[in-house]
């Protein structure tokens, strides 16, 4: 079999060295023509096809980032040419790891595969080592939460680290889901309590992993338990402590809507059910004990110890689960959209506080209102239940989404909550006009279109353009931008407007990389092994991804891909080995393995054809 | 009516210096930010459109692209990268080529090769002719008074006669322009009141460009008008003043001073816009067409042999100034003839012409609303 290689620019990498991997690729046996074809090609089928005539090829490679693209070119030509339309096999660099790895040995590792047309995951993965059966999960949403108790009830021994003091990441916040408008705390809760109370989980929120080292199937993990200064297994959550303390600080959890105090429990319903100290705000710790202490002597149970020291604990385990989710993009970068500046301009998750039934104004949607500050005397923006309600609302999509002066991706999940945000504001204002601005409507899932649908039938304004500008005028603000359907250029007044805030990885993902030697994509996601066929493992041998922190994605899919994650897991365990490392192997030991799925291949390959018995018959 | 798909418009228009056509998703964050756009005339988002449908009849017919004055904001906000500024400057170089009847200004934008060719020989030829001219009558040693090389009062005539081929080759295209645009569109019916009365607007435009000061930053504008200006002065001198000109050595301030002012002008803009094209200091400035080189450094050497030639003269180096002045007028002469009808500078009279025309759009479709109303109150009354 003769195959031309085709490489394309590898843009992930700007020393990546494209000539020497046309010299590896042109010194393999069965390769007759190498080019390189450059960043964006003008590909004709017809001149490919008098190409792959004259060099008799009968096989294509496409190397680079994202070949795939360039594919439909290379299909016709073979079939022009005669040949088999079949035979173009995809070297993604990037998708494979050249990005984070040794770029130069990994790309002819891809390429070598690609030229035997092996797939590259499947041969570079699976050789057996030991495994431990304890499993660390990182990160406590509910990716994590789902993943713990899956295995945890499968009666495998899990540690939960979490970085908050509570378990339930984002999820914890909403008061709704999409599409179908479950009460979110009615699913989280119940899982949030039973991991709390499962025997076979040793939960450590305030906590974080600070070193991984060993090999896969047998880690060793050093995770830093941050001193909280209240006993979590004592504390009663009595609230005592907190009606004294006299810090007032804005609240995390409620997005900066509400205070909270030095004292404090995140939510009500937080697990473990218990108080925590901010002790960068607490007097008591920051006059090393000179003044205030005022909770010590109202807690009915002695739990609260400011001696308490940070420490440090080390487990071993045999699996490692990624699941830190995300964050939000910073709205101020957008300065078009005046948020920080304009303070009726909220954010995607300020928003979901202030419609949560439990949130800072009971469920209220209202206009900040300026209140003075007693005590620091300032005059402070903040969202009063009392406040007035907006007469006219705008959500406006893809903010620092899909945009190539912030992130190119698409968020996935801001178009879905935006048409949440809309039913909630024609639910709670039906007085309200209520405008949604958008690029393209993202309604990819199981009875999203329906959901969508069901909104404009409500009667939100859905306007198809994306808002150029947020401009205060008169009080209100002015939104400036196309409404490409109707073909004019609008300017809507409105009284609030909220930003569905793309996601971006969380804080912290970039060091949990490095320590784990582990790929990210180019948006800083962690990347999975093979997007189509091992989406929940990694180049690293038993760390899996689940959740956001491998890529956008909304709860539905978060909590199936943790479930996968929590088989794999187990498959591993009950079979006692665990998986090798990816970047270890060397690449004359990939290219033996590629020689032996090749010789293996035709048996596959007839197999999948479904055509075995013609053949016999023959 | 049927639309005619031209699919390989977008690969032509990428002669012309559209490189990011097919990234745009519509968004419409450009023609919202772009302070030229309004309910009639909506861009550039529309054009995209058009463009990425290959839609070349309506792309053709249309007054958008000399609306823009490329301040770059559409750019910088795109999120897409897609570069809808000069997706708009594109359009004009193309427009320009579909103006032009002889199909040399097609020739040029594609082939920056040509043009420079066609730059040569007219180049040569103008030598040829001076020189020819000048040893047949005239002294090279002489530069003014009875035996001079080139006496002002010939090449006054010669000035004359190429004004008015240019401007009737320029007349041309600007026909064309208003059949493209207006005349040949069935759906518009201009009333001719309109036609006279937004004829003001023709000189208006050409001598302020008015609209260019909308833009938020007004720096390009007032930059722009001291090269019009410039230009301007320079041409009225030369039309009118040559003998004045051409006479010394002695300066004849009423006429020299003037001079001075539009070549300082001349040359400030010239190396602005040259340091400018080099750093990519500003966004219209971030992608040069081959035609936008040529032009510059044409303008350069235009300027800077005039004024060569001029200090010659007046130091009483009269042969060399001779020289100077035939060097001048190879640059001079195929900058006129070449880039006046044929080229970038031939927007000179598409843009006050568009300006017009856009007015005497809204006429012609305020007409028909009010028409359209009446048509259905009839039935009522
Ligand atoms: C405004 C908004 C509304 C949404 N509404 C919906 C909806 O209605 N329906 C829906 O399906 N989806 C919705 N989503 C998407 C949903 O939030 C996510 O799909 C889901 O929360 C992802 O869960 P996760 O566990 O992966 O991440 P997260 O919820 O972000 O949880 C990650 C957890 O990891 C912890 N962590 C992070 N880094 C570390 C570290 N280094 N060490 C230890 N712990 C760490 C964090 O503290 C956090 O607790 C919405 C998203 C937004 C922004
Ligand atoms: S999900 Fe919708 S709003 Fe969010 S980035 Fe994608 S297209 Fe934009
Ligand atoms: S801003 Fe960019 S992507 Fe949006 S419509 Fe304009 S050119 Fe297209």
């Amino acid at each position: 079999m003769n195959v031309g290689v085709f490489i394309g620019q590898v843009l992930s990498r700007d020393t990546f060295n494209s000539k020497a991997l046309a010299d590896y690729a042109a010194n393999l046996p069965s390769v007759a023509l190498v080019r390189q074809i450059g960043y964006r090609p003008r590909l004709d089928p017809a001149l490919l096809a008098q190409e792959l005539r004259s060099h008799a090829l009968d096989r294509i490679v496409l190397a680079g980032d994202s070949p795939g693209f360039f594919k439909p070119a290379f299909t016709r030509a073979l079939a022009l040419a005669g040949k088999d339309p079949e035979e173009v096999r995809l070297a993604s660099l990037r998708e494979h790891g050249v990005e984070s790895v040794d770029e130069g040995l990994r790309a002819k590792a891809i390429v070598a595969c690609a030229v035997k047309g092996v797939p590259f995951p499947l041969v570079a993965a699976s050789k057996s080592s030991l495994v431990n059966p304890a499993t660390l999960v990182i990160g406590g949403g509910v990716a994590g939460i789902q993943a713990s108790l899956e295995i945890a009830d499968a009666g495998k021994k899990v540690y939960l680290v979490e970085r908050s003091a509570t378990i339930g990441g984002h999820m914890a916040m909403f008061d709704k889901t999409f599409p179908t408008l479950d009460c979110a705390a009615c699913i989280l809760t119940p899982k949030m309590v039973s991991v709390g109370s499962h025997e076979m989980i040793e939960l450590w929120t305030y906590s974080e992993v600070k070193e991984v080292r060993g090999t896969p199937g047998a880690y060793r993990v050093k995770v830093l338990r941050r001193a909280r200064s209240v006993d979590v297994d004592a504390c009663v959550a009595c609230n005592n402590c907190s009606a004294v303390c006299p810090v007032s600080v804005w609240s995390e959890f409620d997005s900066a809507l509400s205070y909270r105090k030095a004292m404090y429990i995140p939510f009500p319903q937080a697990v473990p059910n218990a108080y925590v100290v901010d002790r960068e705000n607490c007097i008591y710790v920051q006059s090393e004990g000179k003044r205030c202490g005022a909770c010590l002597k109202k807690c009915p149970k002695d739990c609260i110890d400011f001696n308490q020291q940070d420490t440090v604990e080390e487990i071993e385990v045999g699996n490692i689960i990624l699941a830190t989710g995300y964050e939000l993009f910073d709205a101020r970068r957008v300065e078009r959209y005046g948020y920080g500046k304009l303070p009726n301009v909220l954010t995607s998750l300020e928003f979901e506080r202030m419609t949560n039934a439990s949130g800072p104004t009971g469920g209220k949607i209202v206009l900040k209102t300026k209140k003075l500050n007693k005590r620091t005397k300032v005059e402070e923006w903040v969202a009063d239940p009392q406040g007035p309600a907006p007469k006219s609302v705008a959500i406006i999509h893809c903010v620092g989404s899909r945009d190539s002066n912030y992130n190119p991706y698409c968020s996935r999940v801001c178009c879905m909550y935006s048409l949440k945000f809309a039913h909630l504001v024609r639910e709670k204002l039906p007085e309200a006009m209520c405008y949604e601005f958008y690029i393209d409507m993202r309604a990819f899932g199981k009875g999203y279109e329906e959901f969508m649908e069901r909104i404009k039938a409500e009667g939100t304004n859905v306007v198809r353009g994306r808002t150029a500008q947020v401009s205060e005028s008169n009080g209100q603000m002015l939104i400036k931008g196309e409404d490409i359907l109707r073909d004019r250029i609008i300017e809507i007044p409105v009284d609030l407007v909220i930003l569905a805030v793309g996601v971006i990885p969380s804080r912290g993902m970039a060091d949990l990389a490095k320590m784990l030697q582990l790929p990210r994509d180019s948006d800083g996601w962690f990347s999975e092994l093979n997007y189509n066929g091992e989406p929940t493992h990694t180049e690293r041998g038993s760390i899996f991804v689940a959740g956001m922190c491998q890529g956008p994605k909304d709860i539905p899919d978060t909590v199936a891909q943790a479930s996968a994650v929590a088989a794999g897991v187990l498959r591993s365990i009950s079979s006692g080995h665990g998986m090798e490392d990816l970047s270890k192997l060397p690449l004359s030991e990939i290219e033996a393995r590629a020689a032996d799925w090749e010789a293996g291949l035709p048996e596959l390959m007839r197999y999948a054809d479904g055509n075995s018995s013609s053949t016999q018959a023959d | 009516m049927a639309i005619r798909v031209q699919p390989k418009l977008i690969d032509e228009l990428v002669l012309y210096g559209a490189e990011d056509v097919q990234n745009c998703y519509h968004c419409g964050n450009c023609s919202a930010v772009c302070p030229h756009t309004d309910a009639v005339f909506n861009f550039p988002r529309k054009p995209m459109r058009h463009l990425q449908m290959g839609l070349e009849e309506r792309l053709q017919s249309s007054l958008e692209p000399w609306l823009c004055y490329y301040c770059g904001q559409c750019s910088t906000q795109c999120p897409r990268g897609a570069e809808p500024g000069e997706t708009m400057m594109s359009l004009r170089r193309w427009l320009t080529a579909r103006y032009d009847f002889t199909g040399i200004a097609s020739l040029f934008y594609r082939s920056w090769k040509a043009e420079v060719l066609a730059i040569g020989i007219v180049a040569l030829l103008t030598a040829i002719g001076f020189f020819t001219f000048g040893f047949l009558q005239g002294d090279i040693h002489t530069y003014d008074g009875p035996d001079a090389f080139l006496p002002s009062s010939s090449v006054h005539i010669f000035d004359w006669a190429m004004a008015w081929v240019l401007f009737a080759l320029l007349m041309m295209n600007v026909i064309r322009m208003w059949w493209f645009t207006t005349a040949s569109r069935e759906n518009l019916r201009v009333p001719v009141w309109s036609y006279l009365k937004h004829l003001y607007l023709l000189p208006l435009h050409f001598f302020t460009q008015k609209r260019y000061g909308l833009c938020e930053h007004k720096g390009p504008w007032r930059l722009h008008l001291v090269l019009v200006l410039s230009y301007v002065t320079m041409l009225v001198l030369i039309m009118f003043f040559l003998h004045q000109m051409q006479s010394g050595p002695s300066i004849v301030w009423p006429a020299h001073g003037f001079g001075y002012l539009a070549s300082i002008g001349l040359l400030i803009t010239v190396i602005y816009a040259l340091r400018g094209r080099f750093k990519k200091t500003q966004v219209h400035m971030k992608h040069s067409h081959e035609s936008d080189w040529i032009f510059i450094v044409m303008l350069l050497l235009v300027t800077v042999t005039g004024i060569v030639q001029h200090v010659l003269h007046r130091t009483g180096a009269d042969l060399p100034a001779n020289v100077a002045y035939v060097a001048h007028m190879m640059f001079v002469v195929p900058m006129l003839v070449l880039e006046v009808p044929f080229s970038k500078w031939s927007h000179l009279a598409y843009r006050p012409m568009a300006m017009y025309l856009g007015e005497v759009h809204r006429d012609a479709l305020r007409h028909a609303e009010t028409v359209s109303k009446e048509k259905t109150m009839q039935p009522v009354s």
